[in-house]
């Protein structure tokens, strides 16, 4: 093997991976897409474009509802990882390890038992949501479960630690002669955050967003579980589409279509997330404090 | 070396793309070709078989493995008709049941899945005996008139499910719009139980309505949602809503009520004064089964009279074996005298055989409803 073909070959397992565990799927995936027909009596493919329009159209308030439903959770998550990350990574001392066991121990027990905890935690009658109709969050006839609120707490929950892990491998790797440094040099604590661990900490925060953002918006488990019909996300409506309707067309042409929105949130986000607009005039300060 | 990996590699992609390509989803019935599943000499290896939750005892299995020898597989994955139809369905297709032997399925999937060529007929001599025991009232049910490839496992009634201590004077399905139960209450998600109990509300015969009934009681239940009066539509997860006292009254099966009130004394199956639905789950052989004769086996065991008692005296739903009235006396069992394990001619009297929608409309008529289990408009 010549020196120049090395680095294809070691290329190689990883592209075979992808061509037959995404790429052929997915081939597949926009054939069924563009079929016609039912179950009953077959499917055939005529480029139903159709197919496409119909997903958005008819279920446009599930598609807004997702991304709603899971920027939220994204906020929020991001608001009680950051500074729970900060902490581990800074002021976790000799408890770091303990703390960070902490925030994986929740996986040990599986994602569904974890969701349908929640409907016992947030049932009318139970002691959660009187304290939260005691200190007036929610209506003293009100409930938690079905409603827009369970369904957002429950992505945030079950999401929180692909946010808090990146936020604090990046936290953690900030070299703290920098801190120091820019002690020496009088900025205040306020500074130092804004101008060195905030910029530094950035690529975690891109990292930890997306890694929150992209299966919230194609969960289905909270909204089924800790939702009603009001609550269904895009999710609902694709495992709706494809296993009871059995219209697997317009389930295809719809995981299609949200996977091209998402991917045109993610990329907007990445140009934002780069620039200037999020990180002020220190968009680039992490290489020059490199150097 | 090198050169060879790569071919097979090249090889090994194009045949899964091929394999891919060649299994179309989907399409056509095989009508007209359907295969009977011959029983062959004595019972024994493995049975699988695929029921829905709550709807065996804990001894029935081990002691029919005693008697017999055949090692029991039993998986309570049907909770849903339509879901376990689209998991199998791709097997199907190709002539392969995933290795179950039994499964269980509501009269109108059973009829489903015998158009579709999916199911084998019975061995009409080998479920014989089983089927001495069956009851007259479903000896020849219209879909499947003389029992060739179904055999009930249990028959229910879908009415009201109520917890008396929040909903003391409930007795009518009218009483799920009551503005007093807002938001306390919940319906099924299986289309031919809602539904045609809302058009009773409303007047209409289910036996012989029109799609537009269909329609129009949709459209009912659709502003029941909007509004929050109907809180969430549900599988059988509905009994952990009334567990939880989240829910005050909900559309739901005759059975499950009497296991709820093992935990909750004020939980009761409510016949609704416009009367109920009456369905049975059926026992199929889906085409490709590994032990059919097997399955006969356990399927004239669970019709023995005796056997039977044992499982009405836990599930509590409408046995279809003959004699197991006087079994459960025998053992003391409450069952026996139970109006929703034996119901009266009167009890049941405004009752309507599950209906099926108006074929040229059925297809409207399920999306409509599946518009309002994911809140679409």
């Amino acid at each position: 093997m010549s020196r120049r073909s090395t680095p294809y070959a070691l290329l190689g397992p990883g592209f075979l991976w992808l061509a037959i565990f995404f790429v052929i799927p997915l081939v597949f995936m926009g054939v069924v897409a563009l079929e016609s027909g039912s179950l009953d009596q077959g499917f055939a493919f005529t480029w139903e474009f159709s197919n496409f329009s119909t997903s958005l159209s008819d279920f446009d308030t599930q598609f807004v509802r997702s991304f709603v439903y899971a920027g939220a959770a994204t906020v929020l998550c991001l608001l009680i990882a950051y500074p729970l990350a900060y902490f581990i990574a800074f002021r976790g001392g000799k408890y770091k390890n303990a703390l960070l066991l902490a925030v994986i121990a929740p996986f040990f027990t599986t994602y569904l038992i974890r969701t349908i905890a929640w409907q016992t935690i947030l049932a009318d009658q139970s002691p959660a949501v009187d304290v939260l109709q005691f200190v007036g969050v929610v209506q003293d006839d009100g409930r938690v479960l079905d409603t827009a609120g369970s369904v957002i707490a429950g992505l945030t929950y079950n999401f929180l630690p692909f946010m808090i892990l990146p936020i604090y491998a990046s936290l953690e790797g900030i070299d703290k002669r920098l801190l120091e440094a820019s002690k020496d040099l009088y900025a205040s604590a306020s500074t130092t955050f804004r101008r060195i661990t905030l910029p530094l900490s950035a690529p975690g925060v891109i990292a930890g967003t997306l890694l929150t953002f992209i299966p919230a918006v194609g969960d289905y488990i909270n909204a089924d579980l800790l939702g009603g019909p009001g609550q269904a996300m895009i999710g609902n409506v694709i495992q709706s589409e494809y296993l009871v309707l059995k219209d697997y067309p317009v389930a295809a042409a719809l995981s299609f279509v949200l996977m091209a929105l998402i991917l045109v949130v993610v990329f907007v986000y990445i140009r934002f997330a780069g620039s200037e607009a999020l990180m002020g005039d220190e968009a680039d300060a992490p290489a020059k404090v490199k150097l | 070396m090198h050169r060879r990996l790569t071919v097979a590699m090249a090889g090994l992609v194009l045949s899964l793309g091929l394999a891919a390509c060649g299994s179309d989803l989907g399409g056509g019935g095989r009508e007209g070709d359907v295969e009977t599943a011959e029983a062959d000499g004595e019972a024994s290896g493995e049975l699988y078989i695929a029921n829905w939750p709550f709807y065996i005892d804990k001894q029935t299995l081990p002691e029919f493995t005693d008697e017999t020898g055949v090692d029991v597989t039993y998986r309570e994955e049907v909770d849903d008709n339509n879901v376990i139809f689209t998991k199998m369905q791709p097997l199907l297709q190709g002539g392969d049941s995933g290795d179950r032997d039994i499964v269980v399925v509501t009269d109108w999937m059973a009829k489903k899945m015998y158009d579709l060529g999916y199911l084998q007929n019975f061995d009409q001599e080998a479920v014989a005996p089983a089927k001495e025991n069956l009851v007259a009232s479903l000896e020849e049910p219209s879909f499947d008139p003389e029992r060739e490839y179904s055999l009930p496992w249990q028959s229910g009634m879908t009415g009201l499910v109520v917890n008396t201590a929040a909903a003391p004077d409930v007795d009518s399905i009218s009483d799920i719009f009551d503005p007093k139960y807002k938001g306390r209450i919940t319906v099924l998600t299986e289309l031919r139980d809602t539904v045609p109990l809302v058009m009773k509300a409303m007047g209409v015969d289910p036996a012989d309505a029109t799609g537009d009934d269909w329609l129009a009681a949709i459209d009912e239940l659709r502003g029941a949602v909007e509004s929050g009066q109907i809180r969430d539509l549900t599988g059988n997860s509905y009994t952990n809503s009334l567990a939880r006292g989240d829910a005050a009254i909900a559309i739901g099966w005759s059975g499950d009520a009497v296991q709820l009130q093992s935990d909750d004394p004020d939980i009761e199956f409510v016949m609704p004064e416009e009367g109920c639905i009456l369905w049975s789950d059926n026992m199929v052989i889906p085409v490709g089964a590994p032990n059919p004769t097997a399955a006969y086996e356990f399927m004239n065991y669970v019709y023995e009279p005796d056997n039977q008692a044992q499982i009405a005296d836990y599930n509590y739903y409408l046995t279809p074996v003959d004699g197991t009235q006087e079994e459960l006396e025998k053992i003391g069992s409450e069952a026996a005298d139970s109006e929703l394990v034996f119901p009266s001619e009167d009890y049941t009297a405004d009752c309507t055989a599950q209906p099926e929608p108006p074929s040229e409309s059925v297809e409207e008529i399920e999306e409509e409803f599946q518009s309002l289990i994911t809140g679409g408009g």
